[in-house]
Parts: structure tokens; sequence; C-alpha cells
């Protein structure tokens, strides 16, 4: 059926895009930019279900429910990669802060053994 | 031997105030430098840290052993005469002798990084099920199989400056094993390894990490993004 490869293959694409570009400017547009067309599904399966029915039967869906259902899911996927993604990316950049606190306030050992603490004077 | 002042050794604690102070003791005998990195330990580590002669450096909160790693490493690398780095587990499971002959090689042979391989001649002291998980390890990873390693996630390494000056381990958990690797594939590092000792303790084997981590590992190696680091 025609959905399979639709779907297949969306899920793919969106997954090597997110994975390459994620984090510039132009993956966060195209990201709202697929969230606003998803609204717009949204609505549109809301005010014209017929309209959607059709669009189902072309594509090999039974109903048009199923079909907003797995335009549900792939976008549900997507949704939780960002996330990740972008909670990892915080993650680093909690890292280096941390660091450069640790660094900050380093301690070297008492310098009572002069001679066994190692650095060259 | 000769002198090793030369020479840092990183090592990331987290919640090992059993056992630190002892480690880091028997270390200094031949290495005078030592950094620890206490991830946020919980358990007064840090107190044991202070009193055994190492440098202290302290996250304020805990981040992962890989962040531990590459704290230490800043540090070392911006130590006056700092020429060759050791990362070094606080578990007291890795031996004195074995980073003595890394440096060695380190020094003589034309190599970057040394790595501590488990995986020659007798591997019977490791356990079961952990040698066939880090054998499948090794085959599912290309750059482990372009350079011929057989051992990812040995915590003992030893490195150089220029090793040490380009390292930057961005994940900050226990992926940064394989994110080692990679850099050493990537900027054409020359490596070679050593065959260690790993001294299975009761205490190592209750701390180590779990074989479920090697789902956490894959995960987020698999899912890294080329967005700016």
């Amino acid at each position: 059926m025609l959905i399979q490869y639709i779907l297949i293959l969306a899920t793919v694409l969106l997954v090597i895009f997110f994975l390459r570009h994620h984090g510039t400017t132009r993956a966060g547009a195209m990201v709202k930019l697929g969230f606003a067309l998803f609204l717009v599904f949204g609505v549109v399966a809301v005010i014209a279900p017929d309209q959607v029915s059709h669009l189902a039967s072309l594509v090999g869906v039974g109903r048009g429910t199923d079909l907003v259902l797995y335009f549900l899911v792939v976008a549900f996927g997507f949704a939780t990669i960002n996330t990740y993604l972008r909670f990892k990316e915080l993650e680093l950049r909690y890292a280096r802060l941390a660091r450069a606190v640790a660094l900050r306030s380093a301690e070297s050992p008492e310098p009572s053994d002069p001679e066994n603490d190692g650095t060259l004077h | 031997m000769g002198d090793q002042r030369d020479v840092w050794l990183v090592v990331p604690v987290y919640n090992e105030a059993p056992v630190i102070a002892e480690v880091v003791s028997e270390v200094r005998k031949t290495f005078p430098n030592v950094v620890c990195v206490d991830d946020g330990s919980r358990d007064r580590s840090d107190d044991q840290i202070r009193n055994s002669g190492a440098h202290l450096v302290r996250h304020p909160v805990n981040l992962g052993q890989g962040a531990a790693l590459q704290t230490g490493i800043e540090y070392a690398r911006a130590q006056p005469g700092a020429q060759y780095f050791v990362t070094f587990d606080a578990d007291g499971q890795h031996q004195v002798q074995d980073v003595e002959r890394m440096i060695q090689r380190l020094r003589n042979e034309p190599v970057d990084i040394v790595l501590g391989t488990r995986f020659h001649e007798t591997t019977e002291n490791i356990p079961f099920i952990k040698r066939f998980v880090l054998k499948t390890v090794v085959m599912l990873s290309p750059a482990l199989r372009k350079l011929k390693l057989t051992d990812a996630h040995n915590g003992l390494r030893v490195f150089n400056r220029t090793v040490a000056e380009n390292m930057n381990i961005t994940l900050n958990g226990m992926g940064h094993a394989s994110q080692i690797v990679e850099m050493i594939a990537r900027e054409d590092w020359r490596v070679a390894e050593e065959p260690v000792t790993i001294l299975y303790t009761e205490y190592s084997m209750a701390k180590g990490q779990s074989l479920i981590n090697g789902v956490n590992i894959l995960f987020d190696s698999l899912l890294r993004t080329n967005a700016r680091r």
C-alpha cells in the first residue's frame, strides 16, 4: 500500500535530516514549519473528515481517523527525538559550565612535602 | 626508575571514599602527579582525596565519567611540564606496573596513545558475560575494526600532549570510550595496545558498570549529531 511507503520514507528522511542538521537555524525553522503543517492537517481533519477519509482511501488506508493516527505516530516520534537531542545539547553546555567552575576552584595538595608534590616549580 | 614528573594521572572519582586514598598513595609512589576529579560524590570522597596528596578538582554536580575525564585532562594539560597523560580508574583495578610499561613505550616508540587491553593471551580472569559483551562491541564498531583494536572499554590509557590538547570528550556518560576510539580514527593518532591486568576485586565488581549500560552507550553513540560542539 502507498501509505506504507510514505510513512517509512518520511521517517527515514526525517531521522537523517535531524541527525545531520540538528541545532542549525534552518533545522529549527523546518521543525516549526512541519509542526504548523501538522496543525493545519489536524484542523482540516476536524472540519472536513470526509476529505480526510477520501485522502486516506487514496493512499490505501481504511479510514480518515487511521490516517490521522499514523501521522500522529510519526510526529510524536520526531518530537521525542527532537527533545532528546535538545537535552543532550543542554547537558553538554551544563557540563562545560560545571567544568569551568570546577577548574577555577581546583585544590593543589598541601605543599608540606615540596620535593614530592611533583610540579616543576 | 626514572623521573616521572612529566606524567599526570587523571582519576575520575565517583563515590569511591573507601578505596581512593589507598589507590592514590599507591600510585604516587611512582607517579607524583595525580589529579582526582571528584564527580559530585556524596560520600566525602573529596576529604579522602585532600589527604592523599593528589590534586582535587570537584564537579559541583554529578556529570558522568566522560565529563570527569575531560575535566581532569584539561586540568592536567594546563600544568607546567606535563608531557604524558594517563587515565586511571579509581577503584584500584589497574596496576601501576602496567602504566610504567605504557609510559615507557610512549617515550621510546613512535606512538601517540597506548591503550590497555584485556584480550591478550589469557582471558580467563575476565568474567564470561563481560568477555562476550566486550567482544561483541568490538565486532560492531567500524572504528575499532579499522584500527585493529581488541578492547574498547578499558579505562587505562596513556597518551602524549598532542592527544591531550585535542581531546574533546562530549559524551558525558559512559559513551566516552567509543568516542575516544573514534577520535583516534579521525585524527590519525598513532595507536598501540598494551596487555594489562585488571584486578576484578569484589569492590570493583560491585561498582563496575553494568552490562545494561551497554544499551545506553550504544544509544548515545548512534544518536550523535553533527551539530557544532
